[in-house]
Order: structure tokens, then C-alpha cells, then sequence
């Protein structure tokens, strides 16, 4: 298993001059051949942490180790990555051409012209954009430019591509397109790739891992299945997922776990999801997702471990072939998903079915406790 | 990359050697020079001779003097028509683009070639002006080579000259006010000059503010326009002498170089008090 | 909506520009006619506004009467050399200052701002005598030595750059260029039109210069136009129309340039001066 850590970063912090730490202490490591999305909201370092890596930006403690040497000292340049900007940074003055020729023709390592051309040209076919070599950046559509970046990134055969918020520029639909191309064409270099996205559902579709950041930490680091359906903390499972979870406040009570409008005996959940004890008297958060929190109404299989509750619908909204039901319980705003063809109206009365298995407790500190 | 990049020392380098030999020696070199006495092959120190004597020589008060009168005249003189220009041609003339670029035309060519025409059109015997002044049966002075015209004289050159930088500037104010303000002024149905003293004026001050001391530091600064009018002089009698004219004269004419850097030291700290004003002003303007 | 009445106050204000466009334009007109009149026509009274036929000779004259092809070598040489040094140390300063972090820039930057205050007239006489101490006085390069940077022109671009987006930077490092290949490949093509306008604007002022020319050089050989100009005038006497004829030489140039370049000449002022 010696490619098992192709990437290794350890306990990199990062604090400004101004004193703002965008870093706290992030560890992770990233497989050969992996394409890892870094997710998280604005402002959570994992730009920060990406710049790292490529060396455009001194950590203030930790390191970084490709294949097991540290690239804490390494120039940019000398790291072997490929980088594809948010805004592209293509450069204006240059044809297309020139623009995926140009780091094969600058520093140490150059090449005769006619190479570089080859190169280029090669990855141009790549990525299906050779009928824009002459033209300018200026020109180019979104994607177009967005196909020259990353032929430009890939072009000097570099073992790491890292990739800042990629799509951000495209419009949705092209969004989905192109997210789907990048997928296909790292897997098909196989380049080991670092992809940053705010945009979770983005994440969770192309990222064959996904490392979760909030406020300077990884929150989680795990696949998309497990991220989604194990989310190790509150934050975890507050930012993956749409229309975001269910929470409710309870009170652990006399062995039963007590929210507004139900209860249940600590002794009905799974033995073998506990994190850790309930502690009596204490107030925690019970979490379920929209699609698992269902009204009686629609095909629910009823089973034995089910515990209800009931609600006055407050708001409906359509999303695409689902509804979105809101009401409130104990001052935080619910939501269920069910599919269209249920009809309901607002202000109907409505008993909501949920399953223990598929619910989460979290602790006052947001941690995981079943 | 990494926190403190030395190389940019070696990119600074070419200017800051410069910079340092002929911006920031030679102001520490005025200043020591400002205190030595003889002639520049062989200069010793004579404490404050140099200053006792500016401050006692009367050409030195008429050269401070002559120069406030310039500044304090030309200035806004200038400042106000150029306003008026800028602000007809913006608002009243098709060909904007065309106006400017006439109107600029001082500002980028050679003072020196255009005192020779101003002097040929001031000629006190067969200049154009004092023609057209005759021809309408007004007083037609001699505006060279009489002393007491000179100044007047100068401030007319001054003024042409100094439009240009103005105008270009005010109108390059003037086309970032929005013009969503006089669309909804000309909906209130304001008059034109409601539209002048309500919006374009207040969006100007800052602007205005930035020329006034601007023209002001120029003005304190007035040498090559003396010299372009009057043919390398002063005018007559040094009628029209100025601040730098004065201290020319005494560090290559009369080489004595303490009384040009005393002289030179005190202009300086003029010219900075100047500066130092408009900086607070503009705070203040802009807050 | 707008209906175009008849008003006193659009006359007044018609003939208000009106009398200053002409203001300003006749002295060009004037002398570039003065310069193709003869002596007579100079001197009558009436005075003559459009000579009977262009004397073109006089120009023959000027350039016979005082080295002025010198002259203008002289001056294209030293405008030209500070013009493009000046540039080249204003790209290299301004690309330390806005693409490299290091120790004392704050420093650096407040020691350059602050110098930019110190009027030019306040240093001149000073950096003659440096200039007279080099034994550099009569050279070229006593011409351009204190020409060869400056904090305006640096301070310009600085901000120019600063406009760009810093990615840029941060991409041609990914792609593997030195900081050298970085300016000449990247920075400079696509700073183009600020570098054009640095470029015309102190070009012009090296053209234009006349106070340092004076200080520096007392042999007719290394004269500069201005400075030849103010020789020729008091030289040549009374014959005015040979006085305007060499004006017309000093200024026409410049005037060509400018009408072609305008854009960015204006552009370039405003931009500049909007900003401080």
C-alpha cells in the first residue's frame, strides 16, 4: 500500500500578519489517482489550503508531503502541480495557443517550440478546444475558457491538479456539463486532483472523497455516501444535504429522549449507533433528514420502530419533481420532502412519520452522540 | 512563496540608488549648503549669514512678494474660467472630444517657444494686442518693457497656460457624475444653473480642492514662464522677478550658492506647509 | 422633449467658449504664420495676419543661422533615453512593489510617497552641482542621470498593475516562469496602454525641459531645443519671424504627437490625477 498516501498534509496552520488565523490545524491525506473535493462554506480555508499546497502561500506551521518528500521549501514551480484559477487567469495578450504552450516554454526546463506545440496541441485535442488555437482568451466562452485552463494546467505533466472553485464562473446548466467532462478527463490522465467547491451537490457528484472545512479545520474527510448518510458532526450534517436537515431540540427526561410533540425511550435506539452515552437532564439535537421525515399520507412503510409527530403545514415549495413542506416545532423551521403528485395545502393538518435508524443526536458542542 | 522575498531589494535597486543620489541627497546637500558661504568649488560654513541675508535683502521680499501676487491671482482667475469652460463644453457642445483636445494643446508644448509668440503679440510697438486695444480706442501699455506691467503681463501667461491642465481635468470630473442625477433634476424640473449649484458644483469640490493647491505649489514654483516672456530676464529692473528666478540667479548669475539653498530651503518649506494644507483639506473634503 | 429656443444665454455662452478657443488656439496659428512671414510684414502697423506668400526660406535661415539639427538630435537622444530608462525602472520598482511581499515595503513606500512632495525645483540646483562634481557637466548623460527614474511614472504603473488581477502572477508561477520571464512575457504586454502613456508623458517632458538643460550644459553643441531656442532668440535679434520660425520647429513635433496620441495623453492625465 505504499501509494496509499500519495498527499499528506499535517497539522498546516496558517495565521495572517493581521493576526487572523485562516488555519487553525489541518490534517488529511489524499490516495493516488483520487479526486478529493475540498467543500465547504466562504471563508472556511480551503482556498487557503489549496494555495498551500501549490506553494503560492507560506504556512505559518505544519507540512505538506507529496510521495513522502516535504514541498514546504519547493518553489511553486518546482512542485509539479497543474492549477486551474477561479477567474482562469488565462493570459489576455496570448492566443489560445500560446496560452497552453506557455509553461512549456519559460523556465528551466524548456522546450524547442516546436515540442511545446506538440504538447500543447495534444492536450488541446484533450480537451477539445484545438479549433480556438488562434484565438483570444478575451473571445472564448466560459467553458471555452474554462477547457484552456485546465489544458494549460495539465500540459507539463504534472503529478497534481488542484482546481479553485472551477465552475463558479459558468452558468448552471453548463455547470453540470462540464463538471461531468472534468470528472472523465482527470479519470482518464489520472492525475491525482484537488477540487475546491462551496457547492456541496457539486462535490458530491464528481469527488471520489470529499474533505469538509469549517472556520480552518476538516470537519470530516470520507466519501460522499458516508458524508451524506454519516455526517460526524452537527455542522456536518447542517451543510450536506438539501433542503438542509431537520433539527429539533430535546431534553434527555426520566430515560426518554423528550422534544416538543414526541418521545421515546433511549432504550429504542440502535445499541450499535452510539457515539457515546445520553446523559441524563442534558438538552441535545435530534436530526433527520427532509426525505425521512414523512406524513402519513404519502407511502410510507410503516414499521415498528416509527415515532410521529404532528404538524400545521405553514409554506410549500416547489423544487423540480419534489415538494418542500414547512412547519415549525419548538421555534426551529422544519422541513419535509415528498414527492409532487401528494397533493397538500397550506395549514393542513399533518402527522409526520421518522425512523430511529435514520436519525442523528448531537451534543450541545455539536458532536455526534448517536 | 515565501514571507520576505529578498530579490525585490534587487528590482528596487536601480531606483532607489537614484533616487537617493538626486532626490534625497540633494535635499540633505540644500540644507547643509544653506549654512556654507563662497563660491561652490570652495564652500564654508557660515552659519545663518545666508538666511540673515535673504530675509534682509529687499529683492528677496520682492521675489516672495511678486510670486504670492502670481499665485494668489492666477490661480483662481484660471480655476474659474476654466470651471465655467469645462462646464459649458460638457454640458453644451456636441464635440466634446474636439474642445478638449484644443483646449489641452498648452499644456504639452514647449513654454519657451510659445513666450517667443506671447511676446510678439505683447510687443508694446507693433504687437497684435495693443493693435486691437488701439483699434477700440482703449489704453494700450507696453507690456514688456514697462516695470509696472510686468506681473500683469506674467498672470496672462500664466493664466493661458494653465487652463488646459484644468479643463482636461474638470472634465474628466464631470463625466463620472451620474447622470442619473440630472435626469431626475430635469424631472423636479430644475433650471440649468439650479443643475450647476445643486449637483455639478458639490460633485466637484473635491476635484476643485485637488487643482486649487495643485496650481498653487505650480505656481509657487513659476521660473520658466518669467524666463520664456521676458527673454531671459526678469523683466525690466526685475520687475518680474520670482522665488526660483531669485534663487537662479544667485546660485549661477551672482554664484553665491548659501543664499540660493537659504532662499531654496525657504521655498521649500512653503511649498510643503502648501502641500501639507491641501492634504488636511482633502481629508476633510472627502470625509 | 427638448425644444431649441433662441436665448441670450446660450449666445453668451457660445461666444464665451468661442473667445477662448480662439484665445488659446491663435498663438499656435500665429506662429506658425509669423514664421513664414517677411521682416516687413513682422513689423507693420497694422500688424499682417496672413503673410503675402509663405516665406519658407526662413527656415533655411534658422538652420543656417544656429545648429538647430543639432539641436534636435540632442533632444530626441535625451528624451528618448530617459523615456525608455525611466520606463524600464518604473517597471521593475512598481513589480517589486505590487507582486513581491518583503520586509520594509510599508517603509519603502512611504519614503517614495513622501518624496513625491519635494518640488523639483527645490532639488535641481543641488543635483547640478552633483552632476558638476561627476565632471558630467556638457554630457549626455549629465542630461538624463536624474531623469533615469521616477516615483510619479513608478507610482503610475504601480497602480496600473494593481489592476490586474493578482492571479495572473500567481499562475505564471504555477507555469514555471522566473519573475524576469513574468515581466517581459506577461506583465509588460498586457500593461501596454499605461506603459504608452508613461511613455508619451515623459517624453514630453524630457522634450519640453528647459531649467536642468540650462544648468548643465554651456557648449552650443550639447544645447538642448529649449535651451537653443532662448540662444537663437536673443541672437537673432529683432527678426521675429525667424523667432517663430524656430518655434514652430521646437513645437510642431510635439504637436504631431500629440494629435495622434491624444487619447491616451488625456486619458493618462486625468487618470493620474483623479487618483491623488
Amino acid at each position: 500500500m505504499e501509494n496509499k498516501k500519495f498527499i499528506e498534509v499535517k497539522d498546516l496552520q496558517k495565521t495572517y500578519d493581521n493576526g487572523h488565523q485562516a488555519i487553525k490545524s489541518v490534517s488529511f491525506s489524499v490516495n493516488k489517482g483520487d479526486l478529493v473535493c475540498l467543500l465547504g462554506p466562504s471563508g472556511c480555508g480551503k482556498t487557503t489550503t489549496l494555495n498551500m499546497i501549490a506553494g503560492l502561500l507560506a504556512p505559518t506551521g505544519g507540512d505538506i508531503l507529496v510521495e513522502g518528500k516535504s514541498m514546504i521549501h519547493v518553489e511553486p514551480k518546482d512542485r509539479n502541480i497543474g492549477y486551474v484559477f477561479q477567474n482562469y487567469a488565462l493570459y489576455p495578450h496570448m492566443t489560445v495557443l500560446q496560452n497552453v504552450m506557455f509553461p512549456l516554454t519559460v523556465g528551466k526546463g524548456k522546450k524547442s517550440k516546436n515540442e511545446a506545440k506538440k504538447i500543447a496541441k495534444r492536450y488541446m485535442q484533450l480537451t477539445h478546444i484545438e479549433e480556438l488555437a488562434d484565438q483570444k482568451p478575451g473571445k472564448l466562452s466560459g467553458g471555452q475558457q474554462q477547457r484552456v485552463a485546465i489544458a494549460r494546467a495539465l500540459v507539463q505533466e504534472p503529478k497534481i491538479l488542484l482546481m479553485d472553485e472551477p465552475l463558479s464562473n459558468l452558468d448552471a446548466r453548463l455547470r453540470l456539463k462540464i463538471r461531468e467532462e472534468i470528472r472523465a478527463l482527470v479519470k482518464e490522465v489520472g492525475i491525482t486532483t484537488l477540487f475546491v467547491t462551496h457547492d456541496q451537490e457539486e462535490a458530491l457528484s464528481i469527488g471520489d472523497r470529499i474533505i469538509l472545512f469549517n472556520e480552518g479545520t476538516v470537519q470530516q474527510n470520507d466519501t460522499g455516501d458516508n458524508l451524506y448518510l454519516e455526517p460526524v458532526n452537527q455542522f456536518a450534517a447542517n451543510f450536506i444535504g438539501n433542503p438542509v436537515i431537520d433539527n429539533f431540540k430535546v431534553k434527555v427526561e426520566n430515560d426518554y429522549v423528550v422534544g416538543k410533540g414526541f418521545k421515546f425511550a433511549i432504550t429504542d435506539l440502535k445499541n450499535e449507533r452510539f457515539k457515546k452515552t445520553l446523559q441524563e437532564g442534558q438538552t441535545y439535537t435530534l436530526s433527520v433528514r427532509p426525505e425521512n421525515l414523512l406524513p402519513l399520507m404519502t407511502e410510507v412503510k410503516i414499521e415498528n420502530d416509527d415515532h410521529y409527530l404532528e404538524a400545521d403545514i405553514e409554506d410549500i415549495e416547489l423544487i423540480g419533481r419534489e415538494r418542500v413542506l414547512k412547519f415549525t416545532n419548538d421555534g426551529n423551521s422544519e422541513r419535509s420532502l415528498i414527492n409532487l403528485e401528494h397533493q397538500v395545502k397550506r395549514g393542513d393538518h399533518l402527522t409526520f412519520s421518522f425512523k430511529l435508524k435514520r436519525v442523528y443526536i448531537f451534543d450541545d458542542n455539536g458532536e455526534r452522540v448517536y | 512563496m515565501k514571507q520576505n522575498q529578498k530579490k525585490a531589494w534587487l528590482f528596487l535597486a536601480p531606483i532607489l540608488i537614484l533616487v537617493t543620489v538626486f532626490s534625497i541627497w540633494p535635499i540633505i546637500r540644500a540644507f547643509i549648503m544653506s549654512f556654507k558661504g563662497g563660491p561652490i568649488i570652495n564652500m564654508q560654513y557660515n552659519g545663518l549669514a545666508n538666511y540673515q541675508y535673504i530675509f534682509s535683502d529687499p529683492d528677496f521680499w520682492h521675489a516672495i512678494a511678486n510670486t504670492a501676487i502670481y499665485a494668489f491671482v492666477t490661480v483662481p482667475v484660471a480655476l474659474i474660467i476654466s470651471i465655467a469652460l469645462a462646464w459649458f463644453v460638457f454640458s453644451k457642445i456636441k464635440h466634446k472630444t474636439f474642445f478638449e483636445t484644443m483646449f489641452f494643446m498648452p499644456y504639452v508644448t514647449s513654454t519657451i517657444a510659445i513666450g517667443i509668440v506671447f511676446r510678439y503679440i505683447l510687443n508694446g510697438k507693433y504687437g497684435l494686442l495693443d493693435y486691437l486695444l488701439r483699434a477700440i480706442h482703449l489704453p494700450a501699455p507696453d507690456w514688456l518693457d514697462d516695470p509696472s506691467m510686468s506681473i500683469i503681463s506674467l498672470i496672462m501667461f500664466g493664466v493661458w497656460a494653465s487652463l488646459a491642465f484644468n479643463i482636461v481635468i474638470l472634465m474628466g470630473a464631470l463625466r463620472n457624475i451620474d447622470p442619473n442625477y440630472y435626469v431626475l433634476a430635469d424631472m423636479y424640473g430644475a433650471s440649468e444653473m439650479e443643475k450647476f449649484w445643486r449637483i455639478t458644483l458639490p460633485q466637484l469640490v473635491p476635484t476643485i480642492t485637488f487643482l486649487l493647491t495643485v496650481n498653487l505649489i505650480g505656481a509657487f514654483k513659476i521660473y520658466t514662464q518669467v524666463y520664456a516672456l521676458f527673454n531671459g530676464a526678469a523683466g525690466q529692473a526685475n520687475s518680474a522677478m520670482t522665488a526660483v528666478f531669485y534663487i537662479y540667479n544667485k546660485f549661477q548669475v551672482v554664484n553665491t550658492p548659501g543664499v540660493a539653498m537659504a532662499a531654496t530651503v525657504v521655498l521649500f518649506f512653503i511649498i510643503l506647509l502648501a502641500t501639507f494644507i491641501q492634504r488636511k483639506i482633502t481629508k476633510k473634503v472627502n470625509s | 422633449m427638448k425644444k431649441k429656443k433662441f436665448s441670450w444665454g446660450m449666445v453668451v455662452i457660445y461666444l464665451f467658449i468661442a473667445i477662448f478657443a480662439i484665445i488659446t488656439v491663435f498663438p499656435f496659428i500665429y506662429m506658425i504664420l509669423g514664421g513664414l512671414m517677411s521682416y516687413e510684414e513682422t513689423t507693420t502697423i497694422p500688424p499682417t495676419l496672413i503673410p503675402h506668400h509663405f516665406n519658407w526660406d526662413n527656415f533655411r535661415q534658422v538652420f543656417a543661422q544656429a545648429p538647430f539639427a543639432r539641436y534636435f538630435l540632442n533632444t530626441f537622444i535625451t528624451a528618448s533615453v530617459s523615456t525608455l530608462v525611466t520606463l524600464f525602472t518604473s517597471i521593475l520598482g512598481a513589480f517589486a512593489m505590487v507582486y513581491l511581499k518583503f520586509r520594509g515595503k510599508g517603509f519603502i513606500q512611504l519614503i517614495l510617497l513622501s518624496l513625491l512632495m519635494v518640488p523639483a525645483e527645490a532639488i535641481i540646483f543641488t543635483n547640478y552641482t552633483t552632476i558638476m562634481d561627476m565632471g558630467l557637466l556638457n554630457t549626455y548623460l549629465g542630461l538624463v542621470l536624474p531623469f533615469l527614474v521616477s516615483i510619479f511614472y513608478m507610482y503610475y504603473l504601480q497602480s496600473y498593475f494593481t489592476a490586474i488581477s493578482p492571479t495572473i502572477y500567481k499562475a505564471a508561477k504555477i507555469d514555471g516562469a522566473s519573475d524576469w520571464e513574468f515581466i517581459w512575457k506577461i506583465l509588460v504586454p498586457m500593461s501596454k496602454g499605461g506603459l504608452m502613456t508613461v511613455g508619451l508623458l515623459s517624453f514630453i517632458a524630457g522634450w519640453n525641459s528647459f531649467l536642468w538643460p540650462l544648468l548643465v550644459t554651456n557648449e552650443d553643441s550639447m544645447r538642448l531645443l529649449n535651451n537653443g531656442l532662448t540662444a537663437f532668440t536673443t541672437d537673432a535679434g529683432a527678426q521675429t519671424q525667424l523667432q517663430l520660425a524656430a518655434a514652430t520647429l521646437t513645437v510642431l513635433p510635439i504637436l504631431v504627437i500629440y494629435f495622434i496620441f491624444r487619447k491616451q495623453i488625456i486619458n493618462g492625465v486625468v487618470r493620474n490625477d483623479l487618483k491623488a
